[in-house]
């Protein structure tokens, strides 16, 4: 006899209220005890929806939910079922209620009365599940986002659910935090037996369950194991969602004529390649060394750094060095790449570029730090961006900002007026008070229009009332109205989904050809970074590890690992193949890492 | 602007009086500010003082960090010794100029005013900067327990302090960077009048608004999510212990409380020549 599934949705209807069409149109699909589902899908295609259903805090309009056995829509099982279905959300920092690991861990079993004792086991429990015992009595907001995650993940484990959805809980998280969580969920499903939901639009998350289901608009697009749903390739781009990097790759060399099958795994790859190239013969390889393209720079714009340290809160006993000796040089016109993890000082460091955080020197009552007499004192930090001293009190600090954008992490966040115009002309308006009402509508006009929007039909619209998508463009547009000659994005395409991160970095591309000299993106994306920019800085701990060409900085990749940084997934595929005697020198991107190995297979090595 | 916010005034250390329960420190705490008021002679408010000093220097804090608290009330202290200087009457006059008399009765009973504030201050300060906010919270709901008996929602209370308390520095951070983001876009905080700065603030309190809402909803569902029910039928993991420390504390502040009474009613008879002059009318 078959068991009977943990959770079973049959034909789940909702809309929410206030809204045109349903948000889950007919869903019907169950999950066995012990199971590992990955649901995907595109922003607003029902996902998070289906799990706030399954635990109860939204209730279906048609349908019937049931965890095991219970029905969600008996009002008195909801409690009972909250027992058992957990969810972990997706912003870390909104799930934790007390100031300490433990209290918060406490929280969930303290609700269904569980007594102190047994509480106190479970805590010890759930942290050496998700592998933080050694934060038991730490300070949550002081934790890096992985670590915040892995606690919320706790909290949910120690009132020992059967079933432990996470929705989105990775989308926030660096690709180190994102590992964090991951293997931790898989472990538990593993060794625990746990039946895991992972929700996600990272595919190459979704790749590690037992099975998948893809969503579309509310109904279930496709549903199989990954390889399965990974073959279908086009239809996954219909439905908003893109393959993993790795499988377009595997797709493109399979047409040449090479024997691929569908791999997942950089390393697997890299050994099939190898396979090809020795049927052929070819046991060595050496490409043509990888293009460097060195832009043609006015140097008019030219940003230099040197010996920038920052301390933050000095002289208290939380100092913390953000920066520590940073040297860096960008050109003029240069798609710049600035890498490094959470907490690196990356973003301390793009913040001085617009003096939102002045050199001690330019400060009002600066007094040379005094120094001890046979000692050298340590050399004055400086920076120059363009005309701009950053470090001279007289520079005109609001001409700069108005010359360097700066586009925050999350920037819709910032959003404020009553109207997508008036919120885009504010930055024009703060920087130049003698500007004309025509003058401001049209740049309003051409920046809303660069940024991919219909200007006559947004304009009067509130900010708020936009998509997740349009809100960012509107954010960016804010920045870009002043016709910046610099402009420094934080994290761009931090939290969209695979084609709202496709169109952001398009975007920024015909931003730099047409509207910007010079673009810098800050990321810890390193694939992100390969595929976009010629020219990137690896910022580890307060100093730039490196800063080179894409093509040579990533062919350092054992060094970055050993940093604790990941390197592109074309660089570990290349790595593996140099220790099999194949020298594929690429610029990292997918398509000329591609197309230098289907050059080197025909010409038979010698490419 | 809130750069260097380091929340709350916890000073890390390990000492007696950091390890004591933080209950102990708030009866304590009440115990020395009723003293101080029931003080009605100088020798009385230095037996306060000396228990005071007792206590910094136990705690291991550095004075600079105790001192500091006395800043924040600077205005009050100035104001009521003006006050009380100018219109307290007496027999002895020191001083007059038109219609402004100063007693020499009045300069006494100024300084023992000014004494009572700093110490209350001093004292107060010592309280949070040795206690946790989070442990100063479980103090209070445990002194509040009995309450629960006329329905006083204790519980929900110190889960409000407690989130609070959480939120605090998650709020600082989004603050500074909707700043940050803003005056990236031109936005000027720091010049023009009062009412140039009030609108400029607008930009910063909207998204701040939303983000909080928006927060707040988010934290709701994940307490839904595990199970929150209000405290029926709650447990508590975390229990408060009075220890060997707390006993010692009780006694130090018993000797007070007696060394207080005690001394209110022999003041007179200590050093009378002295006292003479230093007796408030």
């Amino acid at each position: 006899m078959p068991q009977e599934p943990i959770v079973k949705c049959e034909n789940v209807k909702f809309s929410y209220p206030g809204q045109d069409g349903y948000a889950l149109n007919g869903v019907s699909f169950s999950v066995q005890k012990g199971e590992f589902l990955s649901l995907i899908g595109h922003n607003g295609s029902g996902k998070s929806t289906l799990a706030r259903l399954i635990n109860g805090l939204l209730e279906a309009d048609e349908g019937k939910i049931t965890v095991l056995g219970m029905d969600v829509a008996e009002g008195k099982n909801v409690f009972e079922i909250r027992k058992h279905v957990g969810i972990v959300f997706q912003n870390p920092d909104n799930q934790t209620v007390a100031s300490i690991v433990e209290d918060d861990i406490a929280f969930g079993p303290e609700n269904i009365g569980v007594e102190r004792g047994e509480i106190g086991r479970r805590i010890d429990w759930a942290l050496s599940a998700v592998g933080m015992s050694e934060y038991r009595t730490a300070t949550p907001s002081r934790l890096s986002g992985g670590q915040k995650q892995r606690i919320a993940v706790a909290g949910v484990l120690a009132i020992k659910p059967d079933v432990l959805i996470l929705d989105e809980s990775t989308a926030m998280l660096d690709p180190k935090g994102r590992r964090e969580v991951i293997d931790v969920v898989t472990r538990l499903n593993r060794d625990e037996g746990m039946t895991i939901i992972l929700i996600t639009h990272f595919m190459e998350e979704a790749l590690l369950a037992d099975r998948t289901i893809v969503l579309n608009k509310g109904e279930i697009a496709l549903e199989g194991t990954p390889e399965r749903i990974f073959e279908n390739g086009e239809a996954l781009e219909t439905f908003n969602l893109s393959l993993p990097k790795i499988s377009v790759i595997c797709d493109s060399l399979r047409s040449a004529g090479m024997e691929i099958p569908n791999l997942l795994k950089p390393e697997e790859l890299a050994d099939a390649i190898v396979r090809n190239f020795g049927s052929r013969g070819i046991t060595s390889v050496q490409s043509a060394p990888a293009a460097n393209k060195i832009p043609d720079s006015p140097h008019e714009w030219d940003i230099d750094i040197k010996n920038l340290s920052y301390t933050y809160s000095k002289k208290s006993p939380f100092a913390t060095k953000a920066l520590k000796g940073i040297e860096l040089h960008i050109d003029d016109g240069e798609f710049f790449g600035i890498i490094g993890h959470t907490g690196s000082g990356k973003s301390t460091l793009v913040q001085h570029l617009n003096a939102l955080i002045k050199l001690p020197q330019a400060e009002k009552h600066y007094r040379k730090p005094k120094t001890k007499k046979g000692t050298i004192p340590p050399p004055e930090p400086n920076i120059t961006i363009g005309k701009f001293n950053l470090a001279d009190r007289k520079t005109d600090f609001k001409a700069l900002r108005a010359s360097v954008g700066m586009v925050f992490q999350y920037p819709e966040y910032q959003l404020f007026a009553e109207t997508v115009f008036a919120d885009v002309a504010f930055g024009l308006k703060n920087y130049n008070k003698n500007v004309t009402d025509k003058e401001v509508e049209e740049a309003v006009k051409s920046s809303l229009e660069i940024v991919g929007l219909n200007y006559e039909e947004i304009k009067d619209k509130s900010p708020f009332d936009l998509s997740g998508g349009q809100k960012r463009r509107v954010a960016i547009a804010g920045v870009i109205v002043t016709k910046p000659h610099i402009l420094i994005l934080d994290e761009p395409a931090a939290g969209l989904d695979p084609k709202g991160k496709k169109e952001i970095m398009e975007l920024l591309h015909k931003l730099h050809k047409e509207w910007c000299r010079t673009v810098i993106i800050v990321s810890h994306d390193m694939d992100e970074v390969a595929e976009n920019c010629a020219r990137a800085a690896v910022i580890s701990e307060g100093r730039v590890f490196a800063c080179d060409f894409c093509a040579k900085l990533f062919s350092r990749a054992d060094e970055l690992r050993a940093l604790g940084l990941d390197v592109p997934m074309t660089a570990k595929i290349s790595a593996r193949l140099a220790k099999n005697g194949i020298k594929i020198y690429s610029d990292f991107t997918s398509a000329d890492f591609t197309a230098k190995v289907i050059e080197a297979f025909e010409g038979g090595g010698n490419a | 602007m809130l750069n260097d916010v380091t929340f709350g005034q916890y000073y890390p250390a390990q000492s007696f009086v950091h390890r004591l329960d933080p209950r102990t420190k708030l009866l304590a705490l009440i115990a020395y500010i009723v003293m101080l008021f029931v003080a009605n002679n100088f020798y009385s408010l230095f037996a306060c003082f000396f228990l005071l000093c007792v206590t910094v220097a136990a705690a291991r804090l550095p004075l600079g960090s105790v001192l500091r608290s006395v800043k924040g009330i600077i205005f009050i202290l100035a104001l009521t010794s003006v006050l009380n200087l100018f219109f307290h009457g007496g027999e002895r006059l020191l001083w007059q100029w038109w219609k402004i008399k100063i007693y020499y009765e009045g300069v006494i009973f100024t300084i023992f005013l000014m004494l009572r504030l700093i110490f209350l201050v001093l004292g107060s300060s010592v309280l949070t900067l040795t206690t946790t906010p989070v442990s100063l919270t479980d103090g209070i709901e445990s002194l509040l327990k009995p309450l629960k008996y006329i329905k006083f929602p204790v519980h929900e209370l110190a889960l409000i302090m407690s989130i609070a308390l959480r939120f605090i520095p998650t709020l600082i951070d989004e603050t500074n960077r909707i700043i940050s983001a803003q005056k990236a876009r031109g936005a000027d905080f720091e010049s023009g009048n009062i009412f140039k700065r009030i609108k400029a603030i607008v930009p910063i309190l909207i998204p701040l608004l939303i983000s909080a809402f928006r927060r707040a909803e988010e934290l709701g569902d994940a307490m839904d999510a595990r199970c929150y029910s209000g405290s029926k039928n709650r447990t508590k993991y975390k229990k408060l212990h009075f220890g060997g420390r707390d006993i010692a504390a009780f006694a130090a502040f018993a000797a007070l409380i007696a060394g207080v009474i005690l001394l209110n009613i022999y003041a007179a008879s200590i050093f009378p020549q002295i006292y003479g002059y230093i007796r408030l009318s």
